[in-house]
Protein backbone atom coordinates (compact mmCIF):
# COMPACT_ATOMS: atom_id res chain seq x y z
CA UNK A 1 0.00 0.00 0.00
CA UNK A 2 1.60 3.40 -0.95
CA UNK A 3 -0.52 5.97 0.94
CA UNK A 4 0.87 9.58 0.42
CA UNK A 5 -0.27 13.37 1.67
CA UNK A 6 2.22 15.86 -0.22
CA UNK A 7 2.19 19.32 0.27
CA UNK A 8 4.78 21.52 -1.48
CA UNK A 9 5.19 25.31 -2.55
CA UNK A 10 7.32 26.18 -5.24
CA UNK A 11 7.51 29.80 -6.55
CA UNK A 12 5.07 29.43 -9.29
CA UNK A 13 3.30 26.11 -8.34
CA UNK A 14 1.18 24.24 -5.50
CA UNK A 15 1.56 20.62 -5.18
CA UNK A 16 -1.29 19.37 -2.76
CA UNK A 17 -1.48 15.54 -3.57
CA UNK A 18 -3.62 12.93 -1.15
CA UNK A 19 -3.70 9.61 -2.38
CA UNK A 20 -3.71 5.59 -1.40
CA UNK A 21 -2.77 2.71 -3.73
CA UNK A 22 -2.34 -0.70 -3.77
CA UNK A 23 1.39 -1.83 -3.74
CA UNK A 24 1.28 -3.59 -6.72
CA UNK A 25 0.68 -2.94 -10.32
CA UNK A 26 0.98 -0.17 -12.71
CA UNK A 27 0.02 3.29 -11.56
CA UNK A 28 -0.94 5.56 -14.45
CA UNK A 29 -0.33 9.22 -12.85
CA UNK A 30 -2.86 11.10 -15.89
CA UNK A 31 -3.54 14.51 -16.57
CA UNK A 32 -2.82 17.63 -18.88
CA UNK A 33 0.83 18.93 -19.09
CA UNK A 34 1.88 20.98 -16.58
CA UNK A 35 -0.73 19.67 -14.00
CA UNK A 36 2.17 18.52 -11.53
CA UNK A 37 2.61 14.89 -12.89
CA UNK A 38 6.38 14.79 -12.85
CA UNK A 39 6.70 17.01 -9.56
CA UNK A 40 4.63 15.02 -7.72
CA UNK A 41 6.98 11.84 -8.60
CA UNK A 42 9.87 14.13 -7.97
CA UNK A 43 8.45 14.52 -4.61
CA UNK A 44 7.62 10.96 -4.24
CA UNK A 45 11.62 10.27 -5.39
CA UNK A 46 13.06 13.02 -2.88
CA UNK A 47 14.06 15.21 -5.37
CA UNK A 48 12.03 18.09 -4.32
CA UNK A 49 13.23 19.27 -1.13
CA UNK A 50 10.72 21.49 0.77
CA UNK A 51 7.81 18.94 0.29
CA UNK A 52 6.20 18.00 3.27
CA UNK A 53 3.65 15.77 4.47
CA UNK A 54 3.69 12.22 4.94
CA UNK A 55 4.67 9.15 2.24
CA UNK A 56 4.91 5.81 3.28
CA UNK A 57 5.42 2.51 0.64
CA UNK A 58 4.80 -0.45 1.92
CA UNK A 59 4.97 0.35 5.05
CA UNK A 60 8.50 2.16 4.91
CA UNK A 61 8.02 5.81 6.33
CA UNK A 62 9.76 8.14 3.60
CA UNK A 63 8.50 11.32 4.59
CA UNK A 64 6.77 12.46 8.22
CA UNK A 65 7.18 14.81 10.57
CA UNK A 66 10.84 13.93 11.26
CA UNK A 67 13.51 14.49 9.36
CA UNK A 68 12.82 12.95 6.01
CA UNK A 69 14.28 9.95 4.69
CA UNK A 70 17.22 11.36 1.94
CA UNK A 71 17.17 9.83 -1.35
CA UNK A 72 19.48 7.44 -1.72
CA UNK A 73 17.68 6.32 1.31
CA UNK A 74 14.79 5.60 -0.20
CA UNK A 75 15.25 2.32 -2.69
CA UNK A 76 13.34 4.33 -5.56
CA UNK A 77 13.69 3.27 -9.14
CA UNK A 78 13.53 6.30 -11.23
CA UNK A 79 13.15 6.21 -15.60
CA UNK A 80 13.03 10.05 -16.44
CA UNK A 81 11.85 11.15 -20.05
CA UNK A 82 15.34 11.78 -20.66
CA UNK A 83 17.13 8.10 -20.09
CA UNK A 84 20.23 10.18 -18.49
CA UNK A 85 22.82 7.13 -18.25
CA UNK A 86 26.33 7.95 -17.13
CA UNK A 87 28.23 8.71 -20.20
CA UNK A 88 31.72 7.77 -19.15
CA UNK A 89 30.54 4.05 -17.60
CA UNK A 90 29.80 1.26 -19.75
CA UNK A 91 26.35 -0.30 -20.17
CA UNK A 92 27.34 -3.11 -18.26
CA UNK A 93 29.11 -0.85 -15.72
CA UNK A 94 25.49 1.77 -15.43
CA UNK A 95 23.51 -1.53 -14.84
CA UNK A 96 25.36 -1.98 -12.19
CA UNK A 97 26.01 1.44 -10.85
CA UNK A 98 23.11 0.97 -8.18
CA UNK A 99 23.39 -2.81 -7.48
CA UNK A 100 26.85 -2.16 -6.15
CA UNK A 101 25.44 0.11 -3.88
CA UNK A 102 23.36 -2.26 -2.15
CA UNK A 103 23.87 -3.34 1.21
CA UNK A 104 23.01 -6.46 0.35
CA UNK A 105 22.21 -7.96 -2.96
CA UNK A 106 19.52 -10.22 -2.89
CA UNK A 107 20.42 -13.42 -4.66
CA UNK A 108 17.10 -14.22 -6.14
CA UNK A 109 17.15 -11.97 -9.02
CA UNK A 110 18.46 -13.35 -12.21
CA UNK A 111 20.57 -10.60 -13.63
CA UNK A 112 21.42 -12.41 -16.61
CA UNK A 113 17.40 -13.15 -17.37
CA UNK A 114 16.91 -8.93 -16.43
CA UNK A 115 19.36 -8.22 -19.43
CA UNK A 116 17.76 -10.78 -21.69
CA UNK A 117 14.74 -9.69 -21.65
CA UNK A 118 15.27 -6.23 -21.99
CA UNK A 119 17.32 -7.30 -24.65
CA UNK A 120 20.32 -5.11 -23.74
CA UNK A 121 23.09 -8.06 -23.43
CA UNK A 122 24.75 -7.25 -26.83
CA UNK A 123 25.36 -3.82 -25.58
CA UNK A 124 26.94 -4.43 -22.49
CA UNK A 125 30.37 -3.65 -23.50
CA UNK A 126 29.48 -0.58 -25.49
CA UNK A 127 28.74 3.17 -24.32
CA UNK A 128 26.06 4.93 -23.72
CA UNK A 129 27.32 7.60 -26.86
CA UNK A 130 25.46 6.23 -30.04
CA UNK A 131 22.63 4.21 -28.42
CA UNK A 132 19.44 4.70 -30.03
CA UNK A 133 16.74 6.20 -27.80
CA UNK A 134 14.57 3.50 -27.01
CA UNK A 135 17.89 1.21 -26.06
CA UNK A 136 19.09 3.61 -23.60
CA UNK A 137 15.61 3.52 -22.18
CA UNK A 138 15.99 0.03 -21.65
CA UNK A 139 19.31 0.14 -20.10
CA UNK A 140 17.98 3.24 -17.83
CA UNK A 141 15.68 0.60 -16.82
CA UNK A 142 17.67 -2.20 -16.06
CA UNK A 143 19.89 -0.25 -14.14
CA UNK A 144 16.88 1.23 -12.06
CA UNK A 145 15.29 -2.71 -11.28
CA UNK A 146 19.10 -4.11 -10.47
CA UNK A 147 19.12 -1.73 -7.70
CA UNK A 148 16.43 -3.97 -6.58
CA UNK A 149 13.93 -0.58 -5.88
CA UNK A 150 10.90 -1.14 -3.42
CA UNK A 151 8.85 1.00 -5.87
CA UNK A 152 9.08 2.49 -9.55
CA UNK A 153 8.70 5.95 -11.22
CA UNK A 154 8.45 6.37 -14.58
CA UNK A 155 8.29 9.93 -16.24
CA UNK A 156 7.33 9.53 -19.21
CA UNK A 157 9.85 7.34 -20.73
CA UNK A 158 8.18 7.01 -24.22
CA UNK A 159 7.67 10.93 -25.10
CA UNK A 160 11.25 11.27 -25.98
CA UNK A 161 11.38 8.46 -28.58
CA UNK A 162 9.83 8.45 -32.23
CA UNK A 163 7.06 6.68 -33.33
CA UNK A 164 8.91 3.28 -34.47
CA UNK A 165 10.55 2.96 -31.17
CA UNK A 166 7.93 4.05 -28.82
CA UNK A 167 5.36 1.18 -30.52
CA UNK A 168 8.31 -0.69 -30.36
CA UNK A 169 8.36 -0.06 -26.27
CA UNK A 170 5.58 0.17 -25.98
CA UNK A 171 5.21 -3.53 -26.62
CA UNK A 172 7.71 -4.25 -24.42
CA UNK A 173 6.36 -2.59 -21.51
CA UNK A 174 3.14 -3.95 -21.58
CA UNK A 175 4.42 -7.22 -20.72
CA UNK A 176 6.91 -6.57 -18.75
CA UNK A 177 5.32 -4.00 -16.51
CA UNK A 178 2.78 -6.66 -15.14
CA UNK A 179 5.56 -9.02 -14.45
CA UNK A 180 7.88 -6.73 -11.77
CA UNK A 181 6.87 -7.16 -8.63
CA UNK A 182 6.76 -3.77 -7.10
CA UNK A 183 4.06 -1.24 -7.58
CA UNK A 184 5.10 1.00 -10.24
CA UNK A 185 3.68 4.77 -11.15
CA UNK A 186 3.95 5.95 -14.50
CA UNK A 187 3.59 9.80 -15.31
CA UNK A 188 2.14 10.24 -19.20
CA UNK A 189 -0.41 12.30 -20.92
CA UNK A 190 -1.80 9.65 -23.51
CA UNK A 191 -4.70 7.88 -22.91
CA UNK A 192 -3.53 5.18 -25.18
CA UNK A 193 -0.90 4.72 -22.77
CA UNK A 194 -3.00 4.60 -19.97
CA UNK A 195 -5.72 2.00 -21.30
CA UNK A 196 -3.00 -0.20 -22.26
CA UNK A 197 -0.61 -0.52 -19.31
CA UNK A 198 -2.66 0.88 -16.14
CA UNK A 199 -3.81 -1.39 -13.35
CA UNK A 200 -4.42 1.55 -11.21
CA UNK A 201 -5.27 5.40 -12.46
CA UNK A 202 -4.39 8.81 -10.43
CA UNK A 203 -5.61 11.57 -12.01
CA UNK A 204 -3.92 15.12 -12.15
CA UNK A 205 -5.01 18.76 -12.40
CA UNK A 206 -3.48 21.90 -11.54
CA UNK A 207 -1.30 20.28 -9.11
CA UNK A 208 -4.17 17.86 -7.12
CA UNK A 209 -4.82 14.36 -6.99
CA UNK A 210 -8.38 14.80 -8.53
CA UNK A 211 -9.36 11.05 -8.72
CA UNK A 212 -7.82 7.82 -7.98
CA UNK A 213 -8.32 4.02 -7.70
CA UNK A 214 -8.72 1.36 -9.98
CA UNK A 215 -8.65 2.26 -13.86
CA UNK A 216 -12.53 1.03 -13.60
CA UNK A 217 -13.19 2.91 -10.96
CA UNK A 218 -11.98 5.89 -12.20
CA UNK A 219 -12.81 5.84 -15.49
CA UNK A 220 -16.38 4.11 -15.04
CA UNK A 221 -17.64 7.81 -12.93
CA UNK A 222 -20.00 9.39 -14.88
CA UNK A 223 -19.76 12.81 -12.84
CA UNK A 224 -15.72 12.41 -12.61
CA UNK A 225 -13.29 14.90 -13.40
CA UNK A 226 -12.24 12.74 -16.38
CA UNK A 227 -15.96 12.45 -17.93
CA UNK A 228 -16.35 16.29 -18.50
CA UNK A 229 -13.19 16.59 -20.42
CA UNK A 230 -13.19 15.49 -24.41
CA UNK A 231 -10.83 11.86 -23.83
CA UNK A 232 -13.01 9.87 -21.38
CA UNK A 233 -13.11 6.31 -22.37
CA UNK A 234 -13.61 3.22 -21.59
CA UNK A 235 -11.47 -0.03 -21.10
CA UNK A 236 -12.33 -3.80 -22.39
CA UNK A 237 -10.52 -6.70 -21.92
CA UNK A 238 -11.18 -9.57 -24.09
CA UNK A 239 -9.20 -11.99 -26.30
CA UNK A 240 -9.27 -12.94 -30.27
CA UNK A 241 -11.79 -15.04 -31.07
CA UNK A 242 -10.91 -18.61 -33.70
CA UNK A 243 -14.08 -17.09 -36.12
CA UNK A 244 -12.88 -14.70 -38.14
CA UNK A 245 -15.04 -13.05 -40.42
CA UNK A 246 -13.51 -11.88 -43.69
CA UNK A 247 -11.67 -8.60 -43.14
CA UNK A 248 -12.66 -8.31 -39.81
CA UNK A 249 -11.00 -9.52 -36.25
CA UNK A 250 -13.37 -10.55 -33.94
CA UNK A 251 -12.80 -10.08 -29.94
CA UNK A 252 -14.46 -11.85 -27.39
CA UNK A 253 -15.58 -9.98 -24.54
CA UNK A 254 -18.02 -11.94 -22.76
CA UNK A 255 -19.91 -15.08 -24.04
CA UNK A 256 -22.20 -13.18 -26.08
CA UNK A 257 -20.47 -9.44 -26.38
CA UNK A 258 -18.25 -9.72 -29.57
CA UNK A 259 -16.82 -6.62 -31.27
CA UNK A 260 -15.40 -6.84 -35.05
CA UNK A 261 -12.74 -4.76 -35.67
CA UNK A 262 -11.61 -4.14 -39.57
CA UNK A 263 -8.11 -6.02 -39.87
CA UNK A 264 -5.57 -3.54 -40.42
CA UNK A 265 -3.12 -6.44 -41.18
CA UNK A 266 -1.97 -6.92 -37.51
CA UNK A 267 -1.37 -10.96 -36.76
CA UNK A 268 -3.33 -11.85 -33.82
CA UNK A 269 -2.80 -15.35 -32.32
CA UNK A 270 -6.46 -16.68 -32.00
CA UNK A 271 -7.23 -16.67 -28.44
CA UNK A 272 -4.42 -13.67 -26.88
CA UNK A 273 -5.61 -11.32 -24.47
CA UNK A 274 -6.17 -7.74 -25.28
CA UNK A 275 -7.52 -4.84 -24.74
CA UNK A 276 -9.97 -2.38 -26.82
CA UNK A 277 -10.20 1.60 -26.22
CA UNK A 278 -13.45 2.98 -26.60
CA UNK A 279 -13.67 6.72 -26.58
CA UNK A 280 -17.30 8.08 -24.85
CA UNK A 281 -18.24 9.91 -27.31
CA UNK A 282 -18.11 7.12 -30.17
CA UNK A 283 -20.86 5.31 -28.37
CA UNK A 284 -24.39 6.42 -29.26
CA UNK A 285 -27.51 4.66 -27.66
CA UNK A 286 -30.76 3.04 -30.10
CA UNK A 287 -33.89 2.18 -28.43
CA UNK A 288 -34.41 -0.35 -30.51
CA UNK A 289 -31.85 -2.56 -32.81
CA UNK A 290 -30.92 -0.18 -35.76
CA UNK A 291 -31.10 -2.37 -39.22
CA UNK A 292 -28.72 -2.04 -42.28
CA UNK A 293 -26.07 0.10 -40.57
CA UNK A 294 -22.54 0.99 -41.89
CA UNK A 295 -21.62 0.20 -37.63
CA UNK A 296 -20.07 -2.93 -37.44
CA UNK A 297 -20.90 -3.11 -33.31
CA UNK A 298 -24.09 -2.57 -32.04
CA UNK A 299 -24.79 -4.72 -29.15
CA UNK A 300 -27.46 -4.87 -26.47
CA UNK A 301 -26.21 -3.28 -23.15
CA UNK A 302 -28.43 -1.95 -19.82
CA UNK A 303 -27.81 1.55 -18.65
CA UNK A 304 -26.50 1.20 -14.89
CA UNK A 305 -25.93 5.19 -14.42
CA UNK A 306 -26.32 8.43 -16.02
CA UNK A 307 -24.48 11.86 -14.81
CA UNK A 308 -26.42 14.04 -12.25
CA UNK A 309 -25.50 17.38 -14.72
CA UNK A 310 -24.91 17.42 -18.02
CA UNK A 311 -21.73 19.19 -18.98
CA UNK A 312 -21.73 21.36 -22.07
CA UNK A 313 -24.73 20.36 -23.22
CA UNK A 314 -23.67 16.18 -23.12
CA UNK A 315 -24.40 13.33 -20.87
CA UNK A 316 -22.08 10.99 -19.75
CA UNK A 317 -23.99 7.46 -19.69
CA UNK A 318 -22.60 4.30 -18.00
CA UNK A 319 -23.91 0.93 -19.84
CA UNK A 320 -23.28 -2.58 -18.77
CA UNK A 321 -22.72 -5.22 -21.42
CA UNK A 322 -22.48 -8.76 -19.81
CA UNK A 323 -20.61 -7.37 -16.68
CA UNK A 324 -17.78 -4.99 -19.41
CA UNK A 325 -18.57 -1.59 -18.59
CA UNK A 326 -18.84 1.02 -21.59
CA UNK A 327 -19.59 5.07 -21.37
CA UNK A 328 -21.09 6.97 -23.79
CA UNK A 329 -21.35 10.66 -24.00
CA UNK A 330 -24.24 11.87 -26.42
CA UNK A 331 -26.03 14.96 -26.67
CA UNK A 332 -28.59 16.06 -22.91
CA UNK A 333 -31.05 17.04 -25.98
CA UNK A 334 -31.07 13.03 -26.67
CA UNK A 335 -30.90 11.82 -23.66
CA UNK A 336 -33.94 13.86 -22.74
CA UNK A 337 -35.77 13.11 -25.49
CA UNK A 338 -35.23 9.10 -25.47
CA UNK A 339 -36.15 9.74 -22.08
CA UNK A 340 -33.26 7.18 -20.75
CA UNK A 341 -33.41 6.00 -17.10
CA UNK A 342 -31.11 3.52 -14.95
CA UNK A 343 -32.31 0.12 -16.14
CA UNK A 344 -33.03 0.91 -19.09
CA UNK A 345 -32.51 -1.37 -21.82
CA UNK A 346 -30.58 -0.31 -25.19
CA UNK A 347 -28.52 -0.79 -27.83
CA UNK A 348 -24.90 0.83 -27.92
CA UNK A 349 -23.56 1.25 -31.39
CA UNK A 350 -19.84 1.54 -31.32
CA UNK A 351 -18.47 3.59 -33.91
CA UNK A 352 -14.95 2.89 -33.56
CA UNK A 353 -12.63 0.89 -31.13
CA UNK A 354 -8.89 0.66 -31.08
CA UNK A 355 -7.12 -2.50 -30.45
CA UNK A 356 -4.15 -1.53 -28.21
CA UNK B 1 74.57 25.50 -17.72
CA UNK B 2 72.70 26.89 -14.79
CA UNK B 3 74.17 28.14 -11.49
CA UNK B 4 73.28 27.26 -8.43
CA UNK B 5 71.42 29.92 -7.56
CA UNK B 6 69.35 29.40 -10.67
CA UNK B 7 68.73 25.93 -9.65
CA UNK B 8 67.76 26.93 -6.19
CA UNK B 9 65.51 29.27 -8.12
CA UNK B 10 64.19 26.49 -10.31
CA UNK B 11 63.19 24.52 -7.29
CA UNK B 12 61.49 27.22 -5.23
CA UNK B 13 59.05 27.48 -8.68
CA UNK B 14 58.35 24.57 -9.03
CA UNK B 15 57.32 23.55 -4.94
CA UNK B 16 55.25 26.54 -4.99
CA UNK B 17 53.63 26.05 -7.91
CA UNK B 18 52.47 22.77 -7.04
CA UNK B 19 51.79 23.51 -3.34
CA UNK B 20 49.64 26.18 -4.41
CA UNK B 21 47.60 24.11 -7.42
CA UNK B 22 47.43 21.64 -4.86
CA UNK B 23 45.98 23.78 -2.61
CA UNK B 24 43.78 25.63 -5.15
CA UNK B 25 41.59 22.72 -6.56
CA UNK B 26 40.91 21.61 -3.21
CA UNK B 27 39.67 24.71 -1.99
CA UNK B 28 38.42 25.90 -5.50
CA UNK B 29 36.07 22.33 -5.85
CA UNK B 30 34.13 23.65 -3.42
CA UNK B 31 33.83 27.32 -4.18
CA UNK B 32 33.24 26.19 -7.73
CA UNK B 33 30.66 23.55 -6.97
CA UNK B 34 28.34 26.44 -5.02
CA UNK B 35 29.03 29.45 -7.79
CA UNK B 36 28.14 26.29 -10.61
CA UNK B 37 24.83 25.87 -8.86
CA UNK B 38 23.93 28.71 -6.08
CA UNK B 39 20.98 30.85 -7.14
CA UNK B 40 21.69 33.17 -4.42
CA UNK B 41 22.86 37.13 -5.46
CA UNK B 42 25.83 36.69 -3.64
CA UNK B 43 27.11 34.98 -6.42
CA UNK B 44 28.17 37.74 -9.05
CA UNK B 45 29.59 39.49 -5.99
CA UNK B 46 31.83 36.08 -5.57
CA UNK B 47 32.41 35.67 -8.83
CA UNK B 48 33.61 39.40 -9.30
CA UNK B 49 36.02 39.04 -6.18
CA UNK B 50 37.24 35.83 -7.30
CA UNK B 51 38.35 37.38 -10.96
CA UNK B 52 39.79 40.45 -9.50
CA UNK B 53 43.42 39.55 -10.27
CA UNK B 54 42.55 38.99 -13.64
CA UNK B 55 42.74 42.46 -13.87
CA UNK B 56 44.54 44.17 -11.14
CA UNK B 57 48.30 45.20 -10.90
CA UNK B 58 49.64 42.32 -9.38
CA UNK B 59 51.72 44.88 -7.50
CA UNK B 60 48.01 46.16 -6.00
CA UNK B 61 47.25 42.64 -4.86
CA UNK B 62 50.98 42.01 -3.38
CA UNK B 63 50.88 45.77 -1.82
CA UNK B 64 47.56 44.80 0.35
CA UNK B 65 49.24 41.24 1.40
CA UNK B 66 52.01 43.31 2.85
CA UNK B 67 50.14 45.34 4.78
CA UNK B 68 48.37 42.09 6.35
CA UNK B 69 51.62 40.50 6.58
CA UNK B 70 52.85 43.04 8.53
CA UNK B 71 53.29 42.58 11.86
CA UNK B 72 50.43 45.56 12.89
CA UNK B 73 48.48 44.04 9.82
CA UNK B 74 45.40 41.48 10.24
CA UNK B 75 47.03 38.45 9.45
CA UNK B 76 50.47 39.49 10.63
CA UNK B 77 49.04 40.22 14.43
CA UNK B 78 47.18 36.73 14.83
CA UNK B 79 50.78 34.81 13.86
CA UNK B 80 52.71 37.39 15.99
CA UNK B 81 49.85 36.79 18.75
CA UNK B 82 50.28 32.79 18.16
CA UNK B 83 54.09 32.99 18.52
CA UNK B 84 54.32 31.80 15.00
CA UNK B 85 56.97 33.02 12.69
CA UNK B 86 56.21 36.54 10.20
CA UNK B 87 54.69 35.53 6.82
CA UNK B 88 56.00 38.16 4.97
CA UNK B 89 58.81 37.53 2.88
CA UNK B 90 58.63 33.64 3.69
CA UNK B 91 58.02 30.65 1.69
CA UNK B 92 54.26 30.24 2.78
CA UNK B 93 53.46 33.93 2.44
CA UNK B 94 54.52 33.18 -1.28
CA UNK B 95 52.02 30.25 -1.14
CA UNK B 96 49.33 32.74 0.51
CA UNK B 97 49.92 35.07 -2.56
CA UNK B 98 50.10 32.51 -5.31
CA UNK B 99 46.84 31.03 -4.51
CA UNK B 100 45.13 34.32 -4.98
CA UNK B 101 46.84 35.51 -7.46
CA UNK B 102 45.62 32.38 -9.48
CA UNK B 103 42.46 31.64 -7.91
CA UNK B 104 40.48 32.72 -10.95
CA UNK B 105 42.45 30.12 -13.08
CA UNK B 106 41.38 27.31 -10.93
CA UNK B 107 38.24 28.37 -10.09
CA UNK B 108 36.37 29.46 -13.33
CA UNK B 109 37.56 25.97 -15.89
CA UNK B 110 35.78 23.72 -12.71
CA UNK B 111 32.87 26.12 -12.61
CA UNK B 112 32.16 25.99 -16.22
CA UNK B 113 32.61 22.34 -16.28
CA UNK B 114 30.31 21.53 -12.92
CA UNK B 115 27.80 24.02 -14.57
CA UNK B 116 27.40 21.80 -17.68
CA UNK B 117 26.63 18.55 -15.74
CA UNK B 118 23.57 17.41 -16.33
CA UNK B 119 21.82 17.72 -12.85
CA UNK B 120 19.74 14.64 -13.83
CA UNK B 121 22.40 12.37 -13.78
CA UNK B 122 23.31 13.21 -9.82
CA UNK B 123 19.53 12.80 -9.30
CA UNK B 124 19.62 9.31 -10.85
CA UNK B 125 23.34 8.75 -8.87
CA UNK B 126 21.47 9.71 -5.68
CA UNK B 127 18.22 7.36 -6.91
CA UNK B 128 20.55 4.54 -7.13
CA UNK B 129 21.88 4.57 -3.60
CA UNK B 130 24.86 7.18 -3.84
CA UNK B 131 25.37 9.91 -1.11
CA UNK B 132 27.06 13.07 -2.17
CA UNK B 133 30.69 12.11 -2.03
CA UNK B 134 29.92 8.99 -3.26
CA UNK B 135 28.14 10.99 -6.20
CA UNK B 136 31.32 13.34 -6.47
CA UNK B 137 33.85 10.78 -6.78
CA UNK B 138 31.75 8.13 -9.26
CA UNK B 139 30.18 10.97 -11.58
CA UNK B 140 31.24 14.66 -10.86
CA UNK B 141 35.09 14.04 -10.78
CA UNK B 142 34.82 11.57 -13.73
CA UNK B 143 33.23 14.04 -15.89
CA UNK B 144 35.08 16.73 -15.02
CA UNK B 145 38.28 15.43 -15.69
CA UNK B 146 38.90 17.86 -18.84
CA UNK B 147 37.77 20.80 -16.19
CA UNK B 148 40.21 19.44 -13.70
CA UNK B 149 43.02 19.41 -16.07
CA UNK B 150 42.63 22.72 -17.48
CA UNK B 151 42.56 24.04 -14.23
CA UNK B 152 45.39 22.54 -12.74
CA UNK B 153 47.81 23.07 -15.56
CA UNK B 154 46.48 26.84 -15.81
CA UNK B 155 46.73 26.89 -12.12
CA UNK B 156 50.43 26.00 -12.69
CA UNK B 157 51.09 27.63 -15.04
CA UNK B 158 50.04 31.06 -13.90
CA UNK B 159 51.92 30.20 -10.74
CA UNK B 160 55.25 29.91 -12.16
CA UNK B 161 55.03 33.20 -13.97
CA UNK B 162 54.28 35.41 -11.28
CA UNK B 163 55.87 38.18 -10.52
CA UNK B 164 54.83 41.38 -9.43
CA UNK B 165 53.05 39.26 -6.14
CA UNK B 166 56.01 38.08 -5.21
CA UNK B 167 58.28 40.92 -5.91
CA UNK B 168 55.68 42.99 -3.14
CA UNK B 169 55.60 40.14 -0.30
CA UNK B 170 58.46 37.42 -0.96
CA UNK B 171 61.23 39.83 -1.42
CA UNK B 172 64.55 38.00 -3.20
CA UNK B 173 65.57 35.15 -0.73
CA UNK B 174 67.33 32.45 -2.44
CA UNK B 175 66.18 28.81 -1.46
CA UNK B 176 63.41 30.53 0.04
CA UNK B 177 61.54 32.86 -1.37
CA UNK B 178 63.83 34.12 -5.22
CA UNK B 179 61.92 32.34 -7.73
CA UNK B 180 62.53 31.80 -11.73
CA UNK B 181 61.02 35.17 -12.42
CA UNK B 182 62.97 37.12 -10.07
CA UNK B 183 66.13 35.72 -10.48
CA UNK B 184 65.48 36.48 -14.50
CA UNK B 185 65.25 39.95 -13.54
CA UNK B 186 68.25 40.12 -11.38
CA UNK B 187 70.34 38.64 -14.44
CA UNK B 188 69.31 40.99 -16.73
CA UNK B 189 69.91 44.09 -13.79
CA UNK B 190 73.33 42.75 -13.16
CA UNK B 191 73.81 42.58 -17.46
CA UNK B 192 73.81 38.80 -17.48
CA UNK B 193 72.24 38.15 -21.02
CA UNK B 194 73.46 34.44 -21.28
CA UNK B 195 71.75 33.43 -17.79
CA UNK B 196 68.75 35.48 -18.38
CA UNK B 197 68.30 33.45 -21.99
CA UNK B 198 68.83 30.19 -20.39
CA UNK B 199 66.29 31.01 -17.94
CA UNK B 200 63.90 32.82 -20.11
CA UNK B 201 63.69 30.67 -22.86
CA UNK B 202 63.85 27.58 -20.72
CA UNK B 203 60.60 29.14 -18.90
CA UNK B 204 58.79 30.07 -22.24
CA UNK B 205 59.50 26.63 -23.74
CA UNK B 206 57.76 25.14 -20.57
CA UNK B 207 55.15 27.26 -21.01
CA UNK B 208 53.97 26.50 -24.66
CA UNK B 209 54.54 22.76 -24.07
CA UNK B 210 52.37 22.93 -20.97
CA UNK B 211 49.49 24.88 -23.14
CA UNK B 212 49.99 22.58 -26.07
CA UNK B 213 49.11 19.90 -23.38
CA UNK B 214 45.77 20.89 -22.84
CA UNK B 215 44.71 22.02 -26.49
CA UNK B 216 45.87 18.93 -27.47
CA UNK B 217 44.05 17.02 -24.90
CA UNK B 218 40.88 19.02 -25.32
CA UNK B 219 40.80 18.87 -29.11
CA UNK B 220 40.77 14.40 -28.45
CA UNK B 221 38.49 15.12 -25.74
CA UNK B 222 36.25 16.53 -28.39
CA UNK B 223 37.17 14.08 -30.64
CA UNK B 224 36.04 11.15 -28.54
CA UNK B 225 33.14 12.98 -27.43
CA UNK B 226 31.49 13.58 -31.23
CA UNK B 227 32.38 9.50 -31.82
Amino acid sequence: MIEASLQLNKSNFKLSAEFKLPGRGVSAVFGPSGCGKTTLLRAIAGLEPGTRGSLSVNAEQWLSEKEPRAVEERRVGVVFQNPSLFPHLSVEENLHYGRKRLKKASKDIDIKELIHSLGIEYLLSRYPDGLSGGEKQRIALGRALLAEPTLLLMDEPLSALDQTSKEKLMLFLEKFLQNIDIPIFYVTHSSEEVARLANNLLLMNNGRVIDHGSIHGVLGRVDGELSRSDSAFSVIEGHISSTQLPGLISINCSPNTVLQLPDSGTRYQSGSEVRLRIRARDVSLCLEQPKRSSILNILPAVITELAAEPHNGSRMIKLDMEGRQLLSKISDYSAQQLKLQVGQPVFAQIKSASLI
Amino acid sequence: MLVESDLMALSTTLRLAAITTTILLLFGTPLAWWLARTGSRMRSVIEALIALPLVLPPTVLGFYLLLAFSPSGPIGATTTALGLPSIAFSFWGLVIGSAIYSLPFVVQPLQNSFASLERQQLEVAATLGAGSFDRFFSVVLPLSKMGYLTAAVLGFAHTLGEFGVVLMIGGNIPGETQVLSIAIYDHVEALEYTQAHRLAAGLLIASFLILLIIYGANRRFHLMKIR
